[in-house]
């Protein structure tokens, strides 16, 4: 990532509110976060961030024109229509256990995600 | 010792599509997972095909008229340039091989 620009990370009550709902969806539908939890600390910083931002989780893995728009039509907010029809994360946070990059992991703690995404940021 | 150069919707068609040799261009934006993944990789690129290939990063959210101009949707996207135009794209977190692989095509 670039050395110069500093995302912001989202509000410690949304992070933990996305970092529960993953949790609980994972079990719900028998997948595992990344073999790297870091990318699962990064896209639920990123969720909770538009959720901040947004008033609900858009996946943070798209380009979007106009991301009120997006939220409004409601296909990319998290758990998406591929994911919840087809069990497809392209985001790798829900991955299914015969992913190439699935770990073991259906839990990640609130330390475990800003311990990596302070690494981004200056705050 | 090359990294990838960010490119801005300001300088993009002097970095890419004026360049004189093929451009690989990492779209990405901060909070993507399977960014995360590609960066490290991309810079492997730069280094190893240094005078050969241009790479260029490009954040999504910094740079949306760029971005939007050429259709990314998902995150991260590894574009090549060849002469101004785009030849070919690759979607996700993809192996290094296959970045190498299609690279070499445009060589």
């Amino acid at each position: 990532m670039s050395s110069t620009y500093k995302p912001q990370q989202a509000s410690d009550k949304n992070l933990e509110a996305m970092r529960k709902f993953a949790e609980t969806y994972a079990k719900r539908t028998g997948t595992y976060f990344c073999s790297d939890l870091g990318t699962t600390a990064v896209v639920l910083e990123g969720l909770a961030k538009h959720k901040d931002d947004y008033g609900s989780p858009l996946c943070p893995c798209r380009h979007y024109e106009d991301k009120e728009a997006e939220v409004a039509a409601a296909y990319w907010n998290c758990p998406c229509v591929p994911m919840r029809e087809r069990r497809e994360c392209h985001c790798l946070l829900f991955l299914t256990a015969d992913h190439p990059f699935a770990g073991t992991a259906q839990e990640i703690s609130f330390e475990q995600i800003r311990e990596e995404t302070n690494r981004f940021t200056v705050s | 010792m090359s990294s990838a150069l960010s490119v801005t919707d300001a300088t993009f068609e002097e970095e890419v599509l004026n360049s004189d040799i093929p451009v690989l261009v990492d779209f990405w934006a901060p909070w993507c997972g399977p960014c995360r993944m590609v960066a490290p990789v991309v810079d492997e690129i730069a280094n190893e095909y240094e005078g050969r290939v241009k790479v260029v990063k490009v954040n999504t959210d910094e740079n949306s008229k760029v971005a939007t101009d050429f259709g990314i949707r998902s995150i991260p996207t590894l574009m090549i340039f060849k002469g101004g135009q785009k030849v070919d794209i690759l979607v996700g977190a993809v192996p290094k091989t296959k970045i190498e692989a299609t690279l070499e095509q445009f060589l």
